[in-house]
């Protein structure tokens, strides 16, 4: 009898510290066109979910639980995609869901995680299109795309000599058409004119600014026609590559002058629970990886901690106390202050940046120069 | 009118490259019967060979560009011998479905190895350009277009006045007949879809100087060639520059006029037109 009792009394003090492994699922683009950007989320959820089980893991009821990730490579389909995350739910049934790269991909994967009811906190997209659909369960840590090219037009507002055209082009899909619609409204409220169609309906070579929201793609053939073509705007600014190692390195001497924005960059002012700080985080990124992070490896980091924190403070792994406490989240990390508005997106300035000399530099924030900008740019030839 | 006129010189320039892309596909196709789906993909590792002979040896991509069409040859070779022989005789489905099951194991092998990234052949003279009649053209493009319309003229004549490109022309007409001559059927096809993968690589290296490289290029590049091939004609090498020139205009004139977004609609349009008024192609024969 009294083994029994013994026996007993060990099962359920097993049960009491019995710590359960939560999984995160995810769908991330490792292969096809898109994958150089999307790898950044792999080895961001990877690393920050390591960091977090090195330092202990989660505290939830008591007990300390590990965190696991369950990765599928969904090789830039977007249908494939959402089958994937259909998977991670009813088959492998992970706790929570982990965003891909590219608000397409997040545009049409959100829809399953809301009808699971389950959360997902996602660092890939920025279309404010995402968030016009009343989701309850969808957080993102790209702030709006309509806001991209703000720190930039602020920038514009106080050059010397004043642009005189804005050209501004974009490309056919949600994030991209997002920027434009709030860029265009944001240069109307500056008082700055705006040549909106995509063709050059006049001298091609007359733009001192040119504003172009479009894929990698689109970008590096942009600057290289330009070189080719003798066209040299005075300023010219993109939504992609700017911050992005690759696109540097593939450019080469011609990346300089040009300009983009970020929210993130890896300063030693923004301190983290798990990684120290910014800078720490970009040196060991680097060291791990073998490659300079951004601000895409920042915000997957990012939606793995504001998830960690949610759990935490839900004390719970019950999918709709963790969204609760997601909506409530507020704390500062290596990202910058993490807290999702009442749509699901947070809220966080671009800072405008130029690559000069090879590196990527801090221009301007809020409402002053950091550094000081390279304008008017010099003819292709003269550079 | 000076942006029509410089659209148009773009326009034709793009489709001198556009007609070397095509004229390894057009020349496999019309000799050996098979629809090569891994040409892009051949393009692709063109691509790669003159990139990193170009960062790696610091060779000049343009002077790089015979070393690539003979690395292309050799893999071409190899894998018209070692792998499509074997289905060369079946239906034309079975050389699509291998050629495909190429293309796939090319691509991701080309992931593997050197990773998503996007890579550019940036030589220091990229931007070089010079004014005609106020139009601005830029050098390299204008050297691309020379080097594809020079090859395409050279394997005409190759086709024309040499042995093996006799042979060449003999085993597509004739096999039985060929081979009463003493044509060996399997060294020619090979030859043959070697020097399509050489002029693919030689495309891809070009390619390379004016746009961009990843593993994933190949794909749009097949449809574009085969688009090309078809509206120019497999019967006549030169069809290719026709349906190249025609393919680069209308798709410059259709992104300056209607609109970048419908530049496939147009180029595609275009092929399906040329299939219903004149299935042969424009420089085809009407019989």
């Amino acid at each position: 009898m009294s083994r029994f009792a013994f026996l007993v009394a060990t099962f359920c003090f097993a049960a009491a510290t019995y710590a359960q492994t939560i999984t995160f699922g995810a769908s991330v683009q490792l292969t096809g066109p898109v994958a150089n950007t999307g790898r950044y989320y792999k080895d961001a959820y990877d690393f920050a979910i390591d960091k977090i089980n090195a330092a202990g893991g989660v505290k939830v009821g008591g007990a300390q639980s590990k965190l696991a990730l369950k990765l599928l490579d969904n090789q830039s389909d977007v249908n494939l995609s959402v089958r994937q995350y259909s998977q991670l739910l009813s088959q492998d049934k992970v706790n929570f869901l982990l965003g891909p790269f590219a608000s397409n991909f997040v545009l049409a994967d959100s829809s399953i995680a809301e009808k699971a009811s389950v959360p997902m906190v996602q660092g890939g997209g920025a279309s404010d299109e995402i968030y016009t659909r009343g989701y309850k369960f969808i957080f993102g840590t790209l702030p709006p795309a309509s806001d991209y090219f703000g720190s930039t037009i602020d920038a514009m507002k106080k050059l010397n000599p004043p642009p005189s055209s804005v050209a501004l082009l974009y490309a056919d899909d949600s994030f991209d058409v997002s920027v434009a619609k709030g860029t265009s409204a944001l240069l109307q409220k500056a008082g700055i004119k705006v040549a909106l169609d995509q063709r050059y309906s006049s001298n091609a070579s007359d733009f001192s600014v040119v504003l172009v929201a479009g894929h990698e793609t689109e970008v590096l053939n942009f600057i290289r026609q330009a070189k080719g073509l003798g066209v040299s705007p005075k300023l010219y600014s993109f939504t992609v590559g700017v911050p992005s190692a690759d696109f540097r390195q593939a450019l080469g001497k011609d990346a300089n002058g040009a300009s983009g924005m970020t929210a993130w960059l890896p300063s030693a002012s923004l301190k983290d629970t798990w990684f120290g700080d910014a800078e720490a985080f970009a040196r060991d990124w680097k060291a791990r990886f073998g490659y300079d992070p951004d601000y895409h490896a920042a915000a997957g980091v990012a939606a793995v901690e504001a998830f960690v924190k949610a759990i935490e403070s839900a004390g719970s792994t019950d999918p709709a106390k963790v969204r609760a406490a997601l909506a409530k989240v507020s704390f500062d990390s290596l990202y910058g202050h993490i807290a999702f508005n009442d749509k699901g997106q947070i809220s966080l300035p671009q800072i405008m940046i130029q690559i000069q000399n090879d590196k990527v530099v801090p221009i301007f924030a809020g409402t002053d120069f950091i550094n000081k900008l390279e304008y008017p740019l010099p003819a292709w030839g003269k550079r | 009118m000076q942006l029509l006129l410089q659209v148009l010189a773009s326009g034709v320039l793009l489709g001198g490259l556009y007609a070397l892309m095509a004229l390894g596909l057009a020349l496999v196709w019309g000799v050996l019967n098979i629809v090569n789906l891994s040409h892009g993909a051949l393009i692709m590792l063109g691509a790669y060979a003159t990139y990193f002979m170009f960062t790696g040896a610091h060779i000049d991509p343009f002077a790089a560009l015979p070393v690539t069409a003979i690395v292309l040859f050799v893999i071409g070779y190899a894998i018209q011998r070692g792998i499509l022989n074997l289905v060369i005789r079946g239906p034309m489905f079975n050389t699509l479905l291998i050629t495909f099951g190429i293309e796939v194991v090319l691509t991701y092998l080309a992931q593997l190895w050197f990773s998503a990234d996007f890579r550019a052949i940036n030589p220091t003279y990229a931007g070089a350009n010079f004014a005609v009649g106020g139009i601005t053209i830029p050098l390299v493009q204008v050297i691309s277009f020379a080097i594809a319309i020079a090859l395409t003229v050279a394997m005409w004549l190759f086709l024309l006045h040499t042995r093996i490109g006799r042979g060449i022309r003999a085993s597509a007409q004739n096999l039985v007949a060929a081979r009463l001559y003493g044509v060996d059927p399997k060294r020619i096809y090979a030859v043959t879809f070697g020097l399509g993968a050489a002029l693919a690589g030689v495309a891809g290296g070009l390619y390379g100087t004016v746009s961009q490289i990843n593993p994933y290029i190949g794909g749009p590049l097949t449809a574009k060639s085969f688009a090309i091939a078809i509206i120019g004609g497999l019967d006549n090498p030169l069809g290719v520059i026709v349906g190249g020139l025609c393919l680069g205009i209308v798709e410059s004139l259709t992104a300056l006029y209607i609109g970048p977004t419908y530049r496939d609609v147009a180029s595609f349009g275009i092929l399906v037109l040329v299939l219903i008024v004149r299935p042969s192609g424009l420089l085809g024969r009407t019989t």
